[in-house]
């Protein structure tokens, strides 16, 4: 990675997780769905967190709280210095663009932007420079070598590169923390090692915080911190 | 540049990346949607630019001879003396006096009439601007010619080119029994007076006019200047001072009337036109509902991403007011193409209907131009909030989604369905509210209420249809059938609303079909009976001059010395005005009148109307001057009529499709007492019933008045006028019938992109039939089954709709419009050979979705990933 791409780590409360009886409990007509129930967390700054679970055991529910694109039913939560317990709609808006980078299995490219623009996009959702943003993003596509593909659609894409440009979009924002979910679920093995290589190398050599949610076990030697979670509930 | 001016234009950017790159990946479908809001638009536009133009030509005639008189001296039924001028100079107030006659006029050999406005060239000068054309365009003669060299006249340059006519030329002009030949001494400069009735007008010397017509000392009305210095006071100073039967008004008085027929007629073919942009709004639903339900993980990742749900909102509203801006500069040339028919058209029909009008171009009315844009693009934008509330509304957590659907609400159903409910209840009492004159208001926004209301029902309609067909399609056409009930089902809001545009186009055409044919229905039967005669003579002209020339004596005198061979109806026929209302006052024999015509009475004892009428205690009027003047049966009718007040109560109300603001019937011998004026202003004659050979009877009469008096007459025989008025009628629903056939074509489109949209929304669904084992043939048979059931949900709902629009239209818009109503017929045989074409129609336009459907492998559908 170039020394440009990436602000300094940010300070260590931007990339801490503490939760304490998390539940969410989802409603689907006169049916409760308990998606995660009582998962304490303690996640101090720059660790490699693993989070390891069959289908449906709450990987992805525990990842959606953490990324604020959900919200728990009761308990705490505080990500990245910033308490996700009852927030309102601007505060998680507003947390999303600055706290956290996620990246999705299915990638997530939007198809009429290319993929420089699909990397600005979360600082243009910010208010950045449209300059600014687009020099940031064009030096986090080069570090990830996907310098000549910037003018590119999402679909003249391998699996690999879309990987690659969702992750240059999570980190556009220099959020403390990157979350993961199932990164490597729709990639050949040779990229899904890529992959988990830079999201290793965002953790070790630039001090961010990763959440993996993941059934694979490429990323297990680069973990620092392995939570497995059984029927909602932290097993282990 | 500041935060906020930066978060714009990132929006700004975000929407050319996000919204505009989409709709250009999506051309074929935009491009269907963009030519039905240009359709739309463009009819929009050019009816209210062609009625604009119309309302402004007359507007502008009438300003031009108005001047800038502040008071008008007038005697109601008759003419002014003259020789009032005087008496009115010598009043303080007064600064100019100026007496006026006008009629129309035709050169001998020409059947075009024209004005001839007869002035004061002097005392004119200070109220009306007329001057000769600029000595540089060649030799120019002096005005006051007009008043030393006798039948002389200037005329306007739209005259001029019309006729050919130079200065120095001779022409014979005919007026009434009278012919006499006119110098034309010169062109009158594009100004004033010379831009009445686009340029076809003449102006001579008010004393050549009175020669010429025989109405010596006499002027149509007298226009008034006051000095700066008169009072408010001054006008009823000037009133008391005029003799008995005089009255004073204002000068727009005179135009007010035709003005406002001119805006119910705007505002009627306003409401039409608005039809094509409202089924227009329907398809932006369409594209718009399709894109953020197709790009529902796209939004999530947007707002995964730190993107706020109101600039989604904004986003998918912006969507939809670009589709507006493009389709309304896609409308401009197919305006400016329809605009020229639709000009020709709408003043031929505001001339036949209602006031004389000459429209001698189009002048582009920047109001109407923005209120076309504005309304537009508003329709666009409102069509688009749905959707992007639904957008606004997706959870950032779909993002983790595997796949995403679009997601269905019963709840939604429910409070729409509330909505509409709630809207139908209002459709009625709305109905009934009081609407400014002549402008049915609350008619057409309990129409636009009818309109919403069965739109935002029919997504519950749709739910019951399916739920109910289910089975017995099922035993009709297999599992295809029943999957398409199902899907019907289930399919969500979307589906429905966009069958909103079916049902609207339905609910048109079978209201403008059976309001068109009662209303034929009604006039061919009042035509029957009210015009019964056998021949009906007048003097030449008598329609255009508004009958104030009677028939000359020696044609009376020839008719009544037939008697013996034929009846004779004679009537005499008066222009009014009452408290504003421009009425026909026709005095005529009530037995006389009934042994051949009938009158459909809508209020009053006919029994007693009849020994009451003849006896002259009262009188009858017709359902245009009941509604327009709030009078009824057993309310006084009081006229000022020359010098006297006719006060006489209201016996009955009777149906009349004449259109110049309704007419008033009296005695006639009463009149002609009470009056003394026992002059003719037309009649109908009628061979006796008992005659040999009654068509040899009516060549004899005919012969004999053109020997005496032909030139000063128009003879109709009866059959042909009314065959006349049925094809001005026809004529005047030409219009109406293209507003349709759009407002069809655009429903089509929408048929067309609604089940294609069904279509692209479902592919992953369809394709895991086919790989389950269906058929293309199975798919094919089901998607023609949905067609079927959106166009019979649709034809249902839109004929019901259609009815209760119908019964609007006949007993609430016209009503308040044009003051009148018709009896109720429904035209079933139109109806039942239209339904099952455009079922037909509805079938044609799923093949493009047929072929959507089968056009992709089903692996590739199936495969998850980025779209």
């Amino acid at each position: 990675m170039q020394t440009t791409t990436t602000s300094a780590a940010p300070p260590d409360s931007e990339r801490s997780i503490q939760a304490r009886d998390l539940t969410r409990i989802y409603r689907v007509g006169s049916v409760s769905v308990t998606g995660i129930e009582g998962v304490n967390l303690s996640v101090p700054a720059g660790q490699m967190v693993v989070l390891k679970g069959e289908s449906g055991s709450g990987k992805s529910t525990l990842l959606s709280l953490l990324a604020g694109l959900d919200r728990l039913t009761h308990g705490a939560l505080t990500v990245a210095g910033r308490d996700l317990s009852a927030p309102s709609d601007t505060e998680l808006t507003t947390f999303r663009r600055h706290a956290v980078g996620m990246v999705f299995q299915a990638f997530n490219l939007l198809p009429t932007l290319t993929v420089l623009e699909n990397a600005c996009l979360p600082a243009l959702l910010a208010g950045a420079n449209p300059d600014t943003a687009h020099t940031k993003a064009s030096d986090l596509l080069s570090w990830l070598g996907l310098n000549d593909r910037l003018d590119h659609r999402p679909s003249q894409l391998s699996g690999g590169e879309m990987q690659r440009t969702a992750i240059a979009r999570a980190l556009i924002n220099d959020p403390g923390i990157i979350l993961a979910d199932e990164p490597t679920g729709n990639l050949d093995s040779h990229n899904a090692r890529k992959v988990i290589a830079l999201l290793a190398d965002l953790n070790r050599e630039f001090d961010r915080t990763v959440v993996v949610a993941t059934h694979s076990d490429l990323v297990d030697p680069f973990a620092t911190m392995v939570l497995a979670l059984q029927d909602g509930r932290v097993a282990s | 540049m500041t935060q906020s001016m930066q978060t714009i234009l990132n929006g700004l950017r975000l929407f050319r990346w996000f919204t505009l790159r989409h709709l250009r990946r999506r051309l074929l479908r935009t491009l269907a949607v963009l030519v039905g809001i240009a359709l739309g638009a463009a009819v929009f536009t050019s009816v209210r630019l062609a009625v604009q133009a119309t309302l402004t030509a007359y507007s502008n005639s009438m300003a031009h001879i108005t001047g800038t008189s502040d008071l008008s001296v007038v005697r109601p039924g008759g003419r002014v003396p003259d020789g009032l001028v005087v008496d009115l100079l010598r009043h303080p107030a007064v600064q100019s006096a100026s007496p006026l006659l006008s009629a129309y006029v035709r050169p001998a050999h020409q059947e075009t009439p024209f004005l001839l406005l007869g002035l004061d060239p002097v005392l004119d000068r200070n109220l009306r601007r007329w001057r000769l054309r600029d000595p540089q365009a060649g030799p120019s003669a002096d005005w006051s010619a007009l008043m030393t060299h006798p039948y002389t006249m200037v005329i306007g340059d739209g005259l001029a080119e019309h006729f050919g006519w130079q200065p120095g030329q001779a022409t014979p002009l005919i007026h009434g029994q009278r012919t006499a030949e006119f110098r034309v001494i010169d062109i009158l400069a594009a100004d004033g007076v010379a831009l009445v009735e686009g340029g076809r007008i003449a102006v001579c010397d008010i004393a050549t006019f009175q020669e010429f017509t025989g109405l010596h000392g006499q002027a149509d009305w007298i226009d008034l200047r006051l000095n700066g210095t008169a009072s408010p006071e001054s006008a009823t100073e000037i009133a008391a001072r005029l003799p008995p039967g005089i009255q004073l008004r204002s000068p727009t008085a005179r135009s007010e009337s035709g003005r406002g027929m001119i805006r119910a007629y705007q505002l009627s073919l306003t409401f039409l036109s608005f039809i094509s942009l409202f089924v227009g709004m329907f398809l932006v639903y369409s594209l718009v509902a399709l894109n953020a339900a197709a790009r529902r993980r796209e939004l999530a990742v947007m707002r995964a991403s730190g993107a706020s749900g109101n600039l989604l909102f904004a986003l998918f509203v912006g969507e939809g007011a670009v589709i507006g801006l493009v389709g309304w500069l896609l409308a401009l040339p197919i305006s400016g193409l329809l605009v020229k028919h639709l000009l020709a058209a709408v003043s031929g029909t505001v001339s036949m209907l209602f006031v004389q009008v000459q429209v001698d171009g189009l002048t582009l009315d920047t109001w109407e131009v923005l209120l076309s844009f504005g309304v537009t693009v508003a329709v666009a934008m409102l069509a688009a909030v749905q959707p992007a509330r639904e957008a606004m509304a997706v959870s950032p957590r779909e993002a983790m989604a595997i796949s995403t659907a679009a997601s269905f609400r019963p709840a939604l159903f429910r409070r729409l369905a509330i909505g509409g409910g709630f809207l139908l209840v209002l459709v009625y009492p709305v109905s009934q509210l009081p609407s400014p004159p002549s402008l049915s208001l609350s008619g057409y926004l309990a129409a636009l209420l009818l309109f919403v209301g069965v739109a935002l029902l029919a997504p519950l309609l749709l739910r019951h249809f399916g739920r109910l067909l289910k089975r017995r399609l099922q035993r009709l056409g297999g599992q295809p059938a029943a999957l398409a009930a199902d899907y019907l089902r289930s399919s969500g809001v979307q589906t429905a609303i966009s069958i909103g545009a079916l049902i609207t186009a339905v609910a048109l055409f079978t209201a403008l079909v059976i309001m068109v044919h009662s209303f034929r229905t009604t006039t061919i039967l009042w035509v029957e009976q009210s015009i019964a005669g056998d021949l009906y003579v007048r003097p030449k002209l008598a329609e255009l001059n508004r009958f104030r020339d009677p028939l000359p004596p020696q044609v009376v005198a020839k008719l009544i010395s037939v008697t013996d061979l034929v009846d004779l109806v004679p009537m005499r026929r008066l222009e009014l005005d009452l408290k504003g209302h421009t009425h026909l006052f026709e005095a005529m024999d009530y037995a006389d009148y009934t042994v051949r015509n009938r009158f459909i009475w809508l209020d009053g004892d006919p029994s007693r109307i009849a020994k009451a009428f003849q006896r002259g205690q009262g009188v009858v009027v017709s359902e245009v001057f009941a509604n327009r003047t709030g009078l009824g049966v057993g309310d006084p009718y009081r006229i000022q009529i020359g010098d006297q007040q006719l006060d006489e109560p209201i016996l009955g109300i009777f149906r009349d499709y004449r259109t110049r603001g309704g007419a008033v019937y009296y005695a006639l011998t009463r009149y002609q007492e009470r009056f003394d004026d026992v002059s003719w202003s037309g009649v109908q004659i009628n061979v006796a019933a008992d005659a040999e050979n009654p068509a040899a009877v009516m060549d004899r009469i005919r012969t004999d008045l053109i020997t005496c008096c032909g030139a000063a007459l128009e003879m109709i025989d009866g059959r042909n006028l009314r065959r006349a008025i049925v094809q001005i009628f026809d004529e005047t629903f030409a219009i109406t019938t293209v507003l349709l056939l759009i407002a069809l074509m655009v429903a089509a489109i929408g048929i067309a992109t609604t089940l294609a949209v069904l279509v692209l929304q479902r592919r992953r669904q369809l394709n895991t039939l086919l790989a389950m084992g269906g058929s293309a043939r199975q798919l094919r048979s089901m998607i023609f089954w949905e067609a079927g059931l959106i166009a019979l949900v649709g034809q249902m709902a839109g004929l019901a709709s259609g009815g209760v629009l119908s019964l609007l239209l006949i007993f609430v818009v016209n009503r308040q419009s044009f003051g009148w109503t018709f009896l109720y017929r429904v035209d079933w045989t139109t109806l039942l050979l239209a339904m099952p074409l455009i079922f037909a129609a509805a079938l044609l336009a799923a093949l493009p979705a047929v072929k959507l459907a089968l056009d992709s492998a089903p692996a590739a559908l199936l495969r998850g990933g980025t779209p």
